[in-house]
Parts: structure tokens; C-alpha cells; sequence
């Protein structure tokens, strides 16, 4: 029985042509609100007693 | 796999500050030695007034121990004994206190002295007293009907 022929070659383009920088900037904003915040938080307990 | 630039980046920043805060937590615990208030230390609720230290409330020197001070306290509803206590500024102080009926707070208010009193647990913090003043000691977990004037003074003074 005749095997169909696997077409190996052709290959899928992905298109990339979505920018992220947007969500680049997006994921710092948020990200930087936790690090000072998580920072601000331990300077108050490190500088009581 | 496929992964865009700047989604690389922000993965390595992600996980970068995840690994610094757990460093600093481990640091914290395994190196420091900071701990849990309640550790492994049991009372009988019964009879706290006989057993040491708790048959003398206050501050105690001692000697041959990392810290200099012991500062022993004993909560009930609604008070804590001693209800007033001077501390010499800059005092190493081991404070150590327990509860005789139900589970009181203890927190020194504008310090990290922050612990849950609990009946047959007894809760320390070691800590370096190094700014004078007046701090009030308060009870932060409902104990009743008159867990609002629950209240104690530690006065940080200048020797």
C-alpha cells in the first residue's frame, strides 16, 4: 500500500511581526513597582529594632 | 523553541529577582538566625506565676550570654506585668514573655518586637534597644471585652 509522501521540506513560517515592546515596558512598570516596594518594606525592618 | 528577545529579558529580570528575594530571606533564617517568636519552648498556663522566669516579671541582667539583658513578661487579661519598664539604651535584650489564660498579642508599637502570645508557648525576640524614647507595648490579637486597654510602656532611657 502506497505510503502518502511526507512533505519534510516545507517548512511553516511564523510570522513575527507583533512588537512587545509595549508589553516590554508594561511587564518593567509592573515589576519595578514589586522591587521597590518588597525593598521599602525591608529597609523599615531593618532599620527598626 | 521559539521565544521573542524581549520576553528573554524580562524572564531573566523575573527570575533574577526572584532568586535575590529567597537569597535574602535564606540569609535571613539560616545565617542571621532570625526565627519564629514561638520556638519549641513550652510553659504549663497553669502555673506560670512559679515557674522561671516567669516568677519575676522585668528586667533582668545576666551574665555569660549573648545578650545582657532579660526582659521577662507575663500577659493576662487585661494587663501585662511588669506595666512599666525603663531600659538602658543600647541594651542587648532578650525579652521573653508568655500568656496565663487566652492568646494575647505583644507588640511594641514602631519596632519589630511584634509576637503572638500563646497559653503553654512562650515567645522571645532578641534585639538591640538603640533609640531612647517611649514605646507602648499593645496587644494586637482580641482577647475580650477589655483587649483595648491592654497596654504596657517600655521606656528606652540614657544611662
Amino acid at each position: 500500500m502506497a505510503k502518502a509522501e511526507l512533505k519534510t521540506e516545507q517548512k511553516t513560517e511564523i510570522e513575527d511581526s507583533s512588537s512587545l515592546k509595549g508589553t516590554l515596558a508594561s511587564v518593567f512598570f509592573l515589576g519595578l513597582f514589586i522591587v521597590i516596594t518588597w525593598v521599602s518594606v525591608y529597609m523599615l525592618f531593618v532599620e527598626r529594632f | 523553541m521559539h521565544m521573542h528577545k524581549l520576553e528573554k529579558i524580562w524572564l531573566i529580570v523575573g527570575v533574577s529577582c526572584l532568586v535575590l528575594f529567597l537569597t535574602t530571606i535564606g540569609v535571613s533564617a539560616f545565617y542571621l538566625g532570625n526565627k519564629p517568636p514561638s520556638c519549641l519552648t513550652t510553659v504549663d498556663p497553669d502555673k506560670v506565676d512559679q515557674q522561671k522566669p516567669f516568677d519575676k516579671p522585668g528586667l533582668h541582667k545576666v551574665e555569660g550570654k549573648d545578650w545582657d539583658y532579660e526582659l521577662v513578661y507575663v500577659a493576662q487579661a487585661f494587663s501585662y506585668n511588669p506595666a512599666q519598664v525603663k531600659v538602658p539604651l543600647g541594651a542587648k535584650v532578650k525579652v521573653i514573655a508568655t500568656t496565663k489564660d487566652v492568646i494575647h498579642g505583644f507588640e511594641v508599637a514602631g519596632t519589630n518586637i511584634n509576637m503572638m502570645l500563646e497559653p503553654g508557648y512562650v515567645s522571645e525576640y532578641t534585639t538591640t534597644f538603640n533609640k531612647a524614647g517611649e514605646y507602648l507595648v499593645v496587644c494586637n490579637e482580641y482577647c475580650g471585652s477589655g483587649h483595648h486597654l491592654m497596654f504596657s510602656k517600655i521606656e528606652v532611657v540614657k544611662q
